[in-house]
């Protein structure tokens, strides 16, 4: 090994936790151990930790997300019942110590002994070039055609100030950090405005605490890390940083309302004070599209992190008009998969 | 040593001025004007003016990056990946370069440049400063600020949102009876011209390709916010949006509420 | 000054402050976390980046690759030419020029530039989003910071940071201009993007401009903000502390002293200060931090009147 893997052996273990459907409870607390790093994104972390069950529907998913990770990688499932979701994983049993087995793959992959994960799908484009005429140009006129299958970004009509802007659809996967867990969603941004929104997938039916989640999205990873240590005691130093940290002030009022008046700040006050008996929110008839629609990204993500899981299972229920307007799978296939 | 420095900026201004028509991402042809940009301020630092050559690099850093924020937001192919060319009237171009490269030569070469240099130590940014604003500081102070608050106020008033409410509802004139229609050209919805005033052809491409090239030529020169002279004739585009200004004034709140160009403080 | 001399010394001292920059901010996390100084440990750093050098530096599809490489090696560049401005002793900078307070603005305004590129590089939606809101709120601090180191030129008569120091031997200016330090850590978390102003990389954006960054560019990328970080200490410490300016001590040894302490400032701010979304945070920064800029200048205007 040569003395840069020495020196990493001893850093802490750079995680990414794709949640599946039945996780394992303490898969949260995993953040809170000090030989571990959860993080944000597959390109920083050198394992893959799968735990629970991934539906069929998101395996394709997965598989682009396994695609993303840096050499030398390895893939960890745990509790998992379906050994062969990706090949050559390391399949953890559901009692096993996972921080230890997490820090042996990762000795073991700097070491070489464990041979990194070859890639699962081919690395190429999903679509193939259209149209390139002479003079280098594509397609007719000034269009340019359709390289790999991508349209050219049209502006479309804005709803906020009326500049018409560049229109974005992509769906945005089931495993990104900051969704809650299993949530595909197919989304139309201009800028960072959602403009459409439609449910590919609904949550999983996961423990996960929203409290934590909202802190996190409000730039307090320290106070977040604390709450979801504290658990269900609230603690007079934690509830005493949270206020004047000014996080209850940071969200805009009125973000995310629902029937019975309810917004985010107040989701937010019961999930900080009083985590143990969250209130049922009023959502009848309520549809992602009348809560996320016009909100920036940043303002969208506080609302979809308020809901508990049964709460935001029963709104993507809800039908609403969106879900049938979905961009052809051919045409933006290869944007699928942000964050998935 | 200065020597060395003039001559390596000069080339490094040159290359990158020439690298901004080469490429096809226009993200790196904004980036390489503000390196040409750059290199200029740096010859300045040498000619001791030195707040000039620090101003002009702050100054260019924030205008390119506003120039690129807007080439992201409304072209269609800001990183030049597709395969469409990037550049238009071709021949004209070469020629006016050609034109204004001999006239520039010519002017610099018969000109009697002055040779006085400034004794060491002088203070130029206390000479500048009294040069420019005189005993007047105060009045460029304030009507600076006054600048600012009035542009604020002119995106607030023409954004969508309005001040009172939406602006294609809001702020209507009344009727020439009364309660009868609201007096004024109407609103037109749909299609791409009512919304930009004109604007935009990278934007605007749902509007009929007609006279694609035309558009294209200033449409760089009118993202570029620093710019007070555009030629307002040359163009059917901003023939246009003169005309929309022009007729439009007390019913200017219908007329494109949202066109971006009346919230600059560029007069047109 | 001996070019010869001078630079590796302060290519060291840059790595010291990166260095002692990682550990605060690891042990105000811990300590904002509840987990005691656990992090304290000298090394931690060092591994931090061995871990992330010993994976592959992975690439997008179709990436501007020049200019994330141009992104990272800039705002380093741009966090060492802040450094290189700060006076060490009467008259002494390795960049002196009459100019310095302006310069220093053109490096906060290429730092945004800089964090655009980073963000637009890889080709991905989510570091774009980072990128482009970086530059709505990087835009209008900048404006914030201008305001307020004009105000600190002012008892100076000079835009030379040298100058700005030997008038602070009164009193220090985040005396006599009670605003300026505050807003001017703002500034300090906008450029750093940390805590409140963190738009360009943060957690909602599962990463924002360095979510595709990977191996080698990721270090890079942290070590250049844990740089910026230094390089800004030490200019908040020469405009509003009094830079080397201290009684027993020699003035190098006072000027570390400040920078730490802005430092340490810094990072507890960025744990426990919580971020809002960007149209807020305009607001407040339009309707607020900059009214109070102004009446910071209105302030040492009049009291550099007479």
């Amino acid at each position: 090994m040569s003395w840069i893997s020495r020196l990493a052996t001893q850093a802490p273990v750079p995680v990414f936790v794709a949640i599946g459907d039945d996780a394992p409870p303490q898969t949260a607390r995993l953040a809170l151990h000090t030989g571990l790093t959860l993080v944000d994104s597959p390109r920083a972390a050198a394992i893959l930790l799968v735990a629970g069950t991934i539906p069929d529907a998101l395996i394709p998913h997965l598989h682009r997300l396994h695609d993303q990770f840096p050499h030398p990688r390895a893939s960890v499932l745990w509790q998992s019942s379906q050994p062969d979701l990706l090949p050559a994983a390391i399949v953890a049993a559901n009692t096993v110590d996972i921080v230890s087995v997490l820090t042996e793959t990762r000795d073991a992959l700097l070491s070489g002994a464990h041979k990194t994960e070859p890639d699962i799908l081919p690395d190429a484009p999903l679509n193939e070039w259209r149209r390139i005429g002479p003079h280098g140009q594509g397609g007719e006129g000034m269009m340019g055609g359709t390289p790999y299958g991508r349209p050219m970004a049209m502006t479309a009509d804005d709803m906020r100030d009326g500049l018409k802007l560049d229109a974005y659809t992509a769906d945005f996967g089931p495993f990104l950090p900051m969704f809650p867990p299993g949530l595909v969603l197919t989304l139309t941004l201009q800028g960072d405005v959602i403009q459409k929104v439609a449910v590919v997938h609904p949550p999983f039916d996961v423990d996960w605490n929203q409290g934590v989640s909202l802190l996190r999205l409000l730039g307090l990873p320290g106070l977040a890390d604390r709450l979801l240590r504290n658990g269900l005691t609230a603690s007079a130093t934690q509830t005493r940083l949270i206020r004047w940290s000014g996080a209850r002030a940071a969200i805009p009022p009125g973000l995310g309302r629902t029937h019975d008046g309810s917004d985010v700040r107040d989701r937010f006050d019961r999930l900080i004070a009083d985590p143990a008996n969250p209130k049922a929110p009023h959502i009848d008839g309520i549809h992602l599209t009348d809560l996320l629609v016009g909100l920036e990204w940043h303002e969208a993500m506080l609302v979809l992190n308020s809901f508990d899981t049964g709460a935001l299972q029963r709104i993507c229920a809800n039908g609403g008009d969106g879900d049938d307007q979905r961009d052809t799978e051919t045409i933006h296939a290869s944007h699928v998969g942000h964050g998935s | 040593m200065t020597d060395l420095a003039f001559y390596t900026l000069s080339a490094l201004a040159i290359w990158s001025g020439w690298r901004v028509f080469r490429v096809d991402s226009m993200i790196r042809a904004t980036f390489a004007l503000m390196v040409s940009f750059i290199a200029v301020g740096g010859i300045a630092l040498l000619m001791s003016a030195e707040f000039i050559g620090v101003a002009t690099v702050f100054m260019m850093a924030v205008e390119m990056m506003v120039m690129a924020l807007f080439m992201v937001m409304f072209m269609m192919n800001p990183a030049g990946l597709n395969p469409m060319r990037m550049v238009h009237q071709y021949g004209l171009s070469i020629g006016a370069g050609f034109a204004a490269f001999v006239g520039l030569t010519v002017a610099v070469l018969t000109t009697n440049l002055p040779n006085n240099p400034l004794p060491a130590g002088r203070d130029t940014l206390r000479d500048l400063g009294i040069e420019l604003l005189g005993q007047s500081m105060l009045i460029f102070e304030t009507a600076g600020v006054t600048l600012l608050a009035t542009m604020v106020g002119a995106v607030v008033l023409s954004s969508r949102g309005g001040r009172f409410g939406d602006t294609n509802e809001g702020a209507v004139p009344p009727g020439l009876h009364p309660g009868g229609a609201p007096a004024g050209r109407k609103v037109e919805t749909g299609g791409g011209h009512g919304g930009h005033g004109g604007h935009g052809a990278h934007a605007g491409h749902d509007m009929i390709m007609e006279d694609a090239d035309v558009k294209d030529v200033d449409t760089h020169q009118s993202h570029d916010e620093a710019e007070t002279d555009e030629p307002a004739a040359a163009n059917d585009e901003h023939a246009g949006h003169t005309h929309h200004t022009a007729t439009s004034d007390p019913t200017s709140d219908k007329i494109a509420p949202g066109d971006p160009h009346k919230t600059h403080g560029t007069e047109h | 000054m001996n070019f010869v001399l001078v630079l590796p010394a302060m290519i060291a001292a840059l790595a010291l402050g990166i260095w002692v920059a990682a550990i605060l901010d690891a042990t105000c996390r811990s300590l904002v976390a509840g987990q005691g100084r656990m992090s304290l440990t000298a090394a931690a750093p060092l591994r931090a980046a061995a871990s992330y050098m010993s994976r592959q530096r992975l690439t997008t599809e179709a990436p501007d690759r020049m200019n994330w490489f141009l992104s990272i090696a800039s705002y380093l560049a741009l966090a060492a030419i802040g450094l290189a401005m700060v006076p060490l002793g009467p008259n002494t900078a390795v960049i002196g020029i009459s100019t310095s307070v302006v310069l220093w603005g053109a490096c906060e305004s290429l730092v945004v530039v800089v964090v655009f590129l980073h963000g637009w590089s890889p080709n991905s939606p989510l570091a774009l989003i980072g990128a482009y809101r970086y530059v709505a709120i990087g835009l209008p601090v900048m404006l914030l910071s201008m305001f307020v180191l004009i105000a600190a030129a002012l008892p100076a008569r000079s835009l030379d940071l040298r100058e700005i120091v030997t008038s602070q031997a009164g009193m220090w200016n985040v005396l006599r201009q009670p605003l300026g330090l505050p807003l001017f850590l703002f500034l300090g978390l906008s450029l750093t993007l940390r805590g409140p102003f963190d738009y360009a990389d943060s957690a909602d954006l599962a990463g924002g401009t360095s979510v595709e960054d990977s191996g080698a560019d990721r270090a890079g990328w942290q070590v250049a903000r844990l740089a910026m970080l230094v390089g800004f200490s030490a200019m908040a410490a020469t405009v509003f502390l009094g830079g080397y300016l201290g009684p027993v001590l020699p003035g190098a040894v006072w000027l570390i002293l400040k920078t730490l302490a802005v430092m340490a400032v810094v990072i507890a701010l960025s744990h426990l200060l919580a971020r809002m979304p960007v149209a807020r945070m305009l607001g407040l920064i339009w309707k607020v931090l900059l009214p109070l800029s102004f009446v910071d200048l209105l302030w040492a205007g009049l009291a550099a009147l007479p």
